[in-house]
């Protein structure tokens, strides 16, 4: 199988592609969003300074179609969420979002009802559009760079006029090793402190149920679940979160789990490798007198 | 100004898994029907803009009869309008193709919105092949938006941050969630008048479905390996956590 990624310039990004690709056959061709050599070997290599992804679906097309891909792969982030569907429809190709799975017969598998349940698909059709959810595929190494040739035609109706991109404190969810999660349990914005207080000591980076950021008490891009952050840290302390699943498809490849709830019928004990049932805020402070100590 | 939002009525997405059941690879019917959590964003974005513009705001959904009494709250919520094409289709062609069909008839259409996922099919993707159907510009996960000197100025909640981008003419947005789009719960005259609304009924085509076939449907094992830790003493507690990470090397 031809395989094609579009992705933005992100090495850990590309890598979960590149193992996705490799399971349909050999290392697929990219076309990376940005500018600079793209990490990893490949036989050919495309980039695009489009800033919107839906102003690059005629590039796309055109590429797609002249080389034959027969598998267009993309992550399920916000570049993929725009580029999938306007592009399987130009090219009249099934689209399949959000897949953890897939083997080299062309089946995946993707969730449905928050996570709660597996679907798995037969594709009958090439060329077919995938986009994988991050952190279910290991991240192929990558070893040397490409230097990528410009892709043509990308003009759009649509104009980037500013970007603020996010200054995470700390270090960012992505790489950490260890996060500190609140949800609704956690009760304000101000209580965040003291599990950025915690954060600190573990050098953990700090994350939200999509219940803190409704609630105004922890910003968007620290939302943690099936329409935020996919992370697979060592371990994951969830402060005040009921773990419903939306939230637990966020931390299906977490190794640890600890739960600190009130409750002790609420959901998060049923992924959880250890819980404490208490109120958060006697135990975080004692958590965080004990590392103190230890240190 | 003419905006629909496109809304979907859903098994309760709140439903725990140890609860939850299928039959024939779809959610048991015995679980509460609601409009998703997502789309309620997206409706809410909708009235927002009604106030700002004296938009007219027409709810379009795909789905089943009996699922109007779910969908009127769309209109306590401030819908103008509630067009409901019938189907039950789950293929997001299919469903996209009914949708643009149901846009169509309205005519004079500026904007749709959706939300950005919806709460049973977890994919995201209806929206934007409504928009490559359409012709339309697409873009996800639209946290606010504005009209100037005709042009729509958005705000997106991109993974590396907010990005401000800006269009003319009409577009397709999925709807991500902020504090400023939390739905609003209806007051009960609300509630009340919305029930007395006509909802316009469309019969819905085949469609074309795409060429993938639904293998299997399973809920997944949740195994529960919980280590409940003793509470007598909290110093305690946490340094027998604390070595119990140290000691299986998580930490
Ligand atoms: C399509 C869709 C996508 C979604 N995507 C996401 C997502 O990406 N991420 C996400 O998180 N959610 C997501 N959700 C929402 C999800 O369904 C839940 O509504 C949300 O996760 C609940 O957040 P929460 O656990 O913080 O709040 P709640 O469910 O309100 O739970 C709060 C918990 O705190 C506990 N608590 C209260 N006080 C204390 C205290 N003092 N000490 C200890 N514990 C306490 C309570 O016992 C309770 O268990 C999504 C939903 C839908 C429909």
């Amino acid at each position: 199988m031809k395989a094609l990624i579009v992705e933005v310039i992100d090495a850990k990004r590309i890598g979960e592609l590149v193992t996705v690709g490799r399971i349909f056959g050999d290392t697929p061709d990219v076309v990376a969003l940005g500018t600079g050599d793209i990490p990893g070997n490949y036989n050919k290599a495309y980039c695009s300074d489009a800033a919107v992804g839906s102003n690059l679906i005629d590039g796309l097309v055109e590429l797609i179609q002249k080389e034959g891909y027969e598998v267009v792969l993309l992550s399920a982030t916000t570049v993929g969420a725009e580029i999938a569907g306007p592009l399987s429809v130009r090219l009249g190709a099934p689209v399949l979002t959000e897949i953890i799975g897939a083997k080299s017969d062309m089946t995946v598998t993707r969730p449905i009802y928050g996570g709660k349940a597996m679907t798995t698909f037969k594709i009958n059709q090439t060329p077919a559009i995938l986009t994988v959810r991050r952190k279910y595929f290991e991240s192929a190494i990558a070893e040397g760079t490409t230097t990528p040739v410009p892709l043509a035609g990308a003009a759009g109706a649509i104009r980037l006029v500013s970007e603020e991109a996010v200054v995470t404190e700390g270090i960012p969810l992505d790489d950490a090793e260890v996060i500190v999660s609140g949800g609704r349990g956690v009760g304000s914005g101000e209580k965040f402190t003291i599990l950025r207080d915690l954060a600190g000591i573990l050098n953990a980076a700090v994350g939200a149920s999509r219940g803190a950021v409704d609630e105004g008490w922890a910003e968007p891009t620290m939302q943690i679940g099936q329409t935020g952050n996919i992370v697979a840290p060592s371990v994951y302390f969830a402060v005040g979160i009921s773990g419903a699943s939306q939230h637990l498809a966020g931390i299906a490849n977490a190794k640890c789990v600890v739960a600190i709830n009130k409750d002790e019928d609420a959901n998060i004990f049923k992924r959880a490798r250890f819980g404490i049932v208490e109120d958060y805020a006697k135990v975080v402070p004692a958590l965080i007198q004990a590392l103190q100590e230890e240190q | 100004m003419h905006i629909t939002v496109l809304a979907k009525v859903v098994p309760d997405y709140e439903v725990p898994t140890a609860d939850f059941e299928l039959t024939d690879g779809r959610a048991h019917s015995r679980y509460t029907r609601m409009i998703g959590l997502y789309d309620e964003n997206a409706i809410e974005t909708g009235v927002q803009l009604k106030e700002a513009y004296g938009a007219t705001l027409t709810i379009i959904s795909y789905g089943k009869t009996q699922d109007v009494t779910v969908l009127r709250k769309a209109i306590a919520m401030g819908g103008d309008a509630l067009h409901l094409v019938l189907g039950d289709a789950d293929d997001p062609f299919v469903i996209a193709a009914n949708l643009k069909m149901a846009i169509e008839q309205l005519g004079n259409v500026d904007l749709v919105l959706a939300g950005q996922q919806s709460a049973d099919m977890d994919r995201g993707v209806v929206h934007s092949i409504l928009a490559g159907m359409l012709d339309y510009p697409f873009l996800p996960q639209i946290s606010t938006i504005k009209s100037e000197d005709g042009r729509w100025m958005v705000a997106q909640a991109h993974e590396n941050g907010i990005r401000r981008l800006e269009f003319s003419g009409k577009g397709v947005l999925s709807i991500t969630s902020s504090p400023k789009n939390v739905p609003r719960i209806p007051a009960v005259r609300s509630i009340l008048a919305a029930k007395k609304k006509p909802v316009e009924k469309i019969d819905g085509i085949p469609g074309t479905p795409m060429p993938v076939a639904e293998l299997s449907v399973e809920i997944p094992k949740m195994e529960s390996v919980c280590e409940f830790l003793p509470l007598d003493d909290m110093a305690q507690t946490c340094k027998i956590l604390l070595s119990k990470l140290r000691e299986e090397r998580y930490l």
